[in-house]
């Protein structure tokens, strides 16, 4: 696009920013009304496990973590100690490690406090096309990428808001059956489609999927994070075996 | 949990939230991965994806259900060829809804 274009001076500078945040915005708001049933759905079950609607609203705002909230839910209310909720959150939190581990080198740039910043707005929307736009080949570039990055996690944490305060306000209203949270889950097979770029994605992500089946039964959600690892070890074996028959060729 | 305890879980699971978000944008440049991990990261996003998605598509709770009474997972399909077709994101939730609730009231 119009990385390639210097531009020395702030205003360029914010125009590109600017631009690059529109761009991403576009992006990112098909996903929105998936996102915000899914936090609909995290919404409703604060409410129905017991917390008042001041405490799942302070816990929407500050938490913003889907499957780490609804893990913790049924543990608050079966008053576990604080530190197994704490534990169990970051465990099934660990797939945003990885995901930090691959978008964070594209702000190594910034200020600490502007990396905490935006590293809090680090999802899976955001990890689905963020490097869509910016391969790991462009980490020594800045023009843009906060502005990108900004347009997908801002709306996405509004969107995710949104769904979720809604949810708090309609805990009664709305019957489970009508399997609100399914709108994620779609947004999130639209977002994955696309990342399945060659062949050895598509192996990564049926292995991510069947281990995720398997280990279900995992504690802590650990099933996830094990599908991640195994799904990313199975798509590097299949690429490196394709460049090395093409070597031979 | 009482009120005193909830908040602080809340406040501990924001905590949560920050050292495993930010935890790679805190370390900056403290953290260098090997060429070869950032590359395999490459396949990470479609992974995880895979990881959340599937299991809610193919699971009736613990047990494994590819059955045509499955309503998500004929949804997902009907969405998916939707997706390869059209490559409209907004609408392809849409369809999938719709072909969800109608499945769900059929059977």
């Amino acid at each position: 696009m119009n990385n390639t274009q210097a531009t020395t001076s702030g205003a360029g500078l914010r125009d590109v920013e600017k631009q690059a945040y529109r761009e991403a915005f576009k992006l990112a708001w098909p996903t929105m009304p998936g996102v915000a049933a899914w936090g609909m759905v995290t919404g409703m079950a604060m409410v129905k496990s017991g917390m008042t609607i001041w405490q799942a609203l302070g816990m929407t705002f500050t938490v913003f973590a889907g499957s780490a909230q609804l893990a913790s839910i049924p543990l608050i209310a079966a008053n576990v100690p604080i530190w197994v909720v704490f534990v169990t959150a970051m465990v099934v939190n660990l797939r945003f490690v990885i995901f930090s581990a691959a978008l964070a080198p594209h702000f190594a740039h910034l200020p600490w406090y502007r990396r905490v910043w935006y590293g809090y707005f680090n999802a899976d929307i955001m990890m689905g096309l963020f490097p869509r736009r910016f391969p790991a080949s462009t980490i020594h570039q800045t023009e843009g990428k906060i502005g990108f990055f900004g347009g997908i996690g801002y709306s996405n944490w509004i969107a995710w808001q949104i769904g979720a305060v809604a949810g708090i306000l309609l805990a009664s209203q709305i019957p489970q059956s009508w399997g609100i949270g399914f709108a994620g889950t779609l947004a999130l097979l639209g977002v994955m489609i696309p990342l399945i770029i060659n062949s050895a994605a598509l192996v990564g992500v049926v292995v991510a999927s069947i281990v995720a089946i398997a280990a279900i039964g995992l504690p802590y959600r650990l099933g996830l994070l094990l599908a991640v690892i195994l799904g990313m070890a199975a798509a590097m074996m299949v690429e490196t075996a394709m460049e090395k028959k093409k070597d031979k060729t | 949990m009482n009120a005193v305890d909830t908040w602080i879980t809340i406040g501990w699971l924001t905590v949560a939230t920050f050292l495993t978000r930010s935890s790679f944008f805190l370390l900056g440049n403290a953290a260098k991965l090997p060429p070869r991990i950032q590359h395999a990261l490459r396949y990470a996003p479609a992974a995880a994806m895979a990881a959340i998605v599937v299991p809610d598509l193919l699971m009736n709770g613990e047990v494994l259900d590819l059955t045509w009474a499955n309503p998500k997972l004929l949804a997902a399909i009907g969405a998916t060829v939707f997706f390869l077709t059209t490559r409209r994101l907004l609408e392809t939730i849409v369809v999938g809804m719709a072909l969800f609730t109608a499945i769900r009231l059929m059977l």
